[in-house]
Formats: structure tokens, C-alpha cells, sequence
């Protein structure tokens, strides 16, 4: 690892750059793995949309930017757009009874139509635009131009940990979990449990909706292609960060989110940074897959040693 | 206050395997009374149990709680009302959630939620007093997750969390019957306490025609859809499980063939 604020001379694994490249884009994908966490493992609802929901926030926020909004109310925007998409997929479960994969397949598709609608093509360009990253700048010396996000993320991911951790014990959220865990006894004690579902995709599109804002105004631009694979990335941070701080509480599985998806983030970056291995950008699907597979096999494969052990000693 | 009155219900209608489950089941509880509900299998005891909770809603008939028409409202709209404890001991309550957190959305059953925090201290002392009557030592256990616990825990949880709010009708579908006959027994004390000490009104199911006859002050037998006999008071105090058979078989002209009736 190299010092941190000096400048480093002959980067050994990974360049300050690329190393904090990867802590930026891991923060922002912590912000989608708490979305999937809340749609994955708090209502147990596998929502695909994210994979639309995410493009689409990043073309609303980059379009109203363009159009001279202040880009905190475009990003604002952008969630309620991701908040709008999710309650698409919910209602199309709940009131129309798709099952709830298919519901979500059917809003990331129509989304794709909807996203290169909302951008008036493929593409959308922020360089030299006012965005929320830019104000972040100028609180730096010029020469540490790239933590300016870095900061900026953790600012935010920490708020919305807060606030969906304080949501997540209040007695809405509390009925959201009961909704997801045992829905025959959550409507015996008076919930609406399709109600809590649109919420809960909703809040969960509206987070991913953010982060492709985010994601837009740090990298300058936004694309309908960019949500490719979002769900396996979220999912990968998810089950990762499981797999290193045990979810035994909602404080302890929002944190493995963020840390999930900075421990990958880094992984990806070493992998492909690290020579030796040989390989390049083109790889980052199958590395993906490797990773989630290894952190789903992994925890089990703990068990099933310790309990070898354990009989030995026996 | 409970009523029905005549239920029509049929399963898969216009298929091959078209069931009528309720054939124009009527019955009307009335406030403070403990009723016993026993069926041979496919009598329709938990048909109606779930259309009295909401769970399905009936084809024909009219359900009113306290006077007011509940027929057509799903489950989470007459919870307020009607209380429940299912005969899965683990499908009353949340495993993931701790007992706390389980017996905080209990309390809150049917009324508005926001956004304050669910598990409030002021609950604490009431939930304390409420664990400690069960002597299993739960009360020192509220962080606890609900897992932890075993069926016959869970299932003494969920009576609790069924009667920590006033209700109008407490249903209690076979609760007992998926447990060991100690801790059966022990749960089946603990609803007879229950009862009288809040004199709710309940509607119990029950497998066993002893258990029916022993419990509560009325017992209702099902019987394809329908009520076929109801009895109550001096009536049916002298009576056992024998003289209940003779009965059912001479309202019907049937031979009993479920043996699980004459079991236990």
C-alpha cells in the first residue's frame, strides 16, 4: 500500500489514484447494496431493476444538470425517478400478481427505452458543468483533485447509513422487515403487506437511483449502458460484506454493504492491476463472478471445517 | 362479538378439483365466550378460521365483528379486531427479529405506525411483566432473536403477542397440535389463563374431542361446511367424548372414520 497523502514513487500493487479510484466507485456501489439489501434481504423481493434504475438516475440528474437546475436538486431527482421505477416493479407484483423477477425484467427493459427518452440519445456529456462534486473540489489543494469524491461519498454514504439504519427500527421499518421475514404474520398483526413491498422496492430503486447520479457526476457523464451488471456488483458487495461482518444486526449488514463493496472495488482493482495475472478490463464479468462465487462458497466451507475439526477433537 | 352467517365458500371453482370447503356455515359468538371447534380432516375448521381472519374471503355470507361488517376486508384491516395464533409455532412470530422487536409489532396490532422508533422503552416494563408470567425466563432474554427459542417458546410468544392488545376475537388454529404433549399442555394451561384472566373471547380448533370438551364453555362441531350441532352449559358439562360421537353420528347418520377424533 502506498503512504497515503504522499505522493508515491513506484506505486508496489496499486497507484494512490487507482487505490482511491477504487475506495470512490466502492462508496457509490455501497449506496446500491444497501438498495439490495433492502429489496434482497430485507423483503426477500430479487429486484432486477436496478440494472435500469441505475442508468436512469444518472440520465435525470445529468439532463436537469444540463438544463441549469442545481445539480443537489437533480440528484434529488434522480432518486425520486429510481423511487418511481421501483414502485413500477412492486405494483407489477403486488396488484397485477408477476412474479416479482419477472416484474423487475419487465421495468430494466422498458427502462432502457425510457432512459435513452429521457437523455435524447446514448449519451450524455457533463464536462464543464456545475455538479456536485464540483464544489468538493475547491475545498482541496489542486493536486489532490482526485479525493474530492472520495470525500464527498463518504459523506453521503454515511447519511443514508443513519437514516436507514434509524428507518430500519422505527416501527415502519420494523413492519417492512416483518413483511419480508413472515408475510401471513405481518398482515395477523395489521400490516399492509403490499404496501410495505412498493415502499420497500421503491426506497431500494431510489438509493440505486442516487448512486447512478453520483456516479454520473463524478465520472462526467451519463450512459444507457452504464447499469449493465449493477445487480451482480450490488449483490457481489452484498454477500461479501456479509461474509466479513456477520449481518447478526441491521447496523452490522448496512456496514457490510459499504465494506463489501470497497473490499471488491479493491479486489477488482489489484486483479487487474497486478501484472502477473495478466489480465485486462474485458475480464471484469468473469473476475465478478469468481469473487461472488468464492464469497458465497467460502462461509460454508468454514463450517464444514470447523465441524471436520471438531469431530477429530471428539 | 363474532358472527357468520351463512358462509359459502368453494376451492378451484369450475376445475375438476372443485372443493366446497363452506356450505353455509353459520355461527355467532358472543362476547366473553370461550368456543371449541372440532371437524374430521376437509370439515373446514381452518377455512373458516382464515375467512373469519381475512386470509380468504368467502364466496357468500356476511361476517360482522362487534356489529360492524368486516366480509369483504382483507386480513391487515380487521387485525385490529381479530387476534390470532397459528398452529405452526413458528409462523406467529419473526425468527430473525428479537423478541423485543416481535412482541413491539404485536403491540402496535392494527393501529397506525410511523416513523418513531418501534421498540420504545415505556414498552419494556409491560413486556417484562408480560414474559415473566410464562416462567420461562424470557423476560431477561428481550434482546434475544426469536430463533433462538424453541416451537413451544415461540409458540407461548405468540399467544402473548395475540393477547397484549385488546381484540374482539381471539382464533387459536390447532396451536397446540404441533408441540409435545408436556409443553402442549403447558401452552394449552397458558390459554386457559389467558382467556379468563382478560376475559377475551375466543374460538379455539382442536384436533382432540377431549381437549374440545374439557376447554373453554361451548364446543361447535364442523362437519362438511357446516355447524352440526353446537352445545353448550349443563348440557355439556356431563358429556364425553363417547356421548360426542353418538351425537355426531346420530345428526348425520355417519360413521366417524377419522380415528385422529377419538385419539387424544
Amino acid at each position: 500500500m502506498p503512504g497515503l497523502l504522499q505522493p508515491c514513487e513506484r506505486p508496489l500493487m496499486l497507484s494512490q489514484i487507482a487505490f482511491f479510484g477504487a475506495v470512490e466507485t466502492g462508496l457509490i456501489y455501497g449506496l446500491v447494496a444497501f438498495g439490495i439489501y433492502i429489496s434482497f434481504r430485507v423483503l426477500d423481493f430479487p429486484d432486477l431493476t436496478v440494472d435500469g434504475s441505475f442508468p436512469l438516475g444518472a440520465a435525470v440528474a445529468a439532463v436537469l444538470i444540463i438544463a441549469g437546475w442545481n445539480p443537489w436538486l437533480a440528484t434529488g431527482m434522480a432518486i425520486v425517478a429510481g423511487m418511481a421505477a421501483g414502485a413500477v416493479t412492486a405494483l407489477l407484483n403486488v396488484k397485477l400478481g408477476i412474479l416479482n423477477l419477472l416484474a423487475s425484467i419487465l421495468t430494466m427493459i422498458a427502462l432502457y427505452s425510457v432512459n435513452l427518452r429521457v437523455m435524447g440519445g446514448p449519451n450524455v456529456p457533463l464536462l464543464m458543468q456545475d455538479t456536485v462534486v464540483t464544489w468538493w473540489d475547491s475545498l482541496l489543494p489542486p493536486e489532490y483533485y482526485f479525493l474530492a469524491p472520495v470525500l464527498l461519498f463518504v459523506v453521503v454514504t454515511a447519511i443514508v447509513l443513519v437514516l436507514l439504519w434509524r428507518f430500519m427500527k422505527s416501527e415502519i421499518g420494523l413492519s417492512m422487515r416483518a413483511t419480508g421475514a413472515n408475510p401471513r404474520m405481518a398482515r395477523a398483526q395489521g400490516i399492509a403487506t403490499g404496501a410495505m413491498v412498493v415502499l420497500g422496492v421503491a426506497l431500494s430503486n431510489g438509493l440505486v437511483g442516487l448512486a447512478g447520479a453520483l456516479v454520473a457526476q463524478s465520472q462526467g457523464a451519463a450512459d444507457v449502458t452504464m447499469g449493465v451488471g449493477v445487480i451482480v456488483i450490488g449483490l457481489a458487495s452484498l454477500i461479501g460484506g456479509e461474509a466479513v461482518i456477520s449481518p447478526t444486526s441491521v447496523l452490522r449488514a448496512l456496514l457490510a454493504c459499504v465494506v463489501g463493496a470497497i473490499i471488491y472495488r479493491l479486489a477488482i482493482a489489484f486483479a487487474l492491476n497486478a501484472d502477473v495475472l495478466g489480465l485486462g478490463a474485458q475480464d471484469l464479468n468473469l473476475i465478478t463472478a469468481i469473487l461472488v462465487t468464492l464469497a458465497i462458497v467460502l462461509p460454508g466451507f468454514r463450517t464444514r471445517v470447523q465441524a471436520r475439526m471438531t469431530r477429530n477433537k471428539a | 362479538m363474532i358472527s357468520a352467517d351463512n358462509l359459502k365458500l368453494t376451492f378451484g371453482k369450475g376445475t375438476p378439483l372443485e372443493n366446497p370447503a363452506l356450505r353455509g356455515m353459520s355461527l355467532t359468538v358472543n362476547q366473553g365466550e370461550f368456543v371449541t371447534v372440532i371437524g374430521s380432516n376437509g370439515a373446514g375448521k381452518s377455512t373458516f378460521l382464515n375467512a373469519l381472519a381475512g386470509e380468504v374471503i368467502v364466496d357468500s355470507g356476511r361476517i360482522e365483528v362487534d356489529g360492524q361488517d368486516v366480509t369483504r376486508l382483507p386480513t391487515h384491516k380487521r387485525a385490529r379486531r381479530v387476534a390470532r395464533v397459528f398452529q405452526d409455532p413458528l409462523a406467529g412470530t419473526c425468527e430473525g427479529l428479537s423478541i423485543e422487536e416481535n412482541l413491539a409489532l404485536a403491540i402496535k396490532r392494527g393501529q397506525r405506525r410511523g416513523l418513531t422508533s418501534a421498540v420504545k422503552r415505556s414498552y419494556m416494563e409491560r413486556f417484562r411483566a408480560a414474559l415473566a408470567k410464562l416462567n420461562l425466563g424470557l423476560e431477561s432474554r428481550l434482546g434475544d432473536k426469536m430463533g433462538l427459542l424453541s416451537g413451544g417458546q415461540r409458540q407461548a410468544v405468540s399467544l402473548l403477542m395475540a393477547s397484549l392488545t385488546p381484540s374482539s376475537i381471539l382464533l387459536l388454529d390447532e396451536h397446540t397440535a404441533a408441540l409435545d404433549p408436556k409443553t402442549a399442555a403447558f401452552v394449552l394451561e397458558l390459554t386457559q389463563d389467558i382467556i379468563a384472566e382478560q376475559k377475551l373471547t375466543a374460538l379455539m380448533v382442536t384436533h382432540s374431542m377431549k381437549q374440545a370438551l374439557e376447554v373453554g364453555d361451548r364446543t361447535v362441531m364442523l362437519h362438511q361446511g357446516q355447524v352440526v350441532f353446537d352445545i353448550a352449559g349443563p348440557e355439556r358439562k356431563g358429556l364425553e367424548v363417547k356421548d360426542l360421537l353418538d351425537l355426531f353420528e346420530k345428526q348425520r347418520g355417519l360413521e366417524v372414520e377419522d380415528d385422529s377424533l377419538l385419539l387424544g
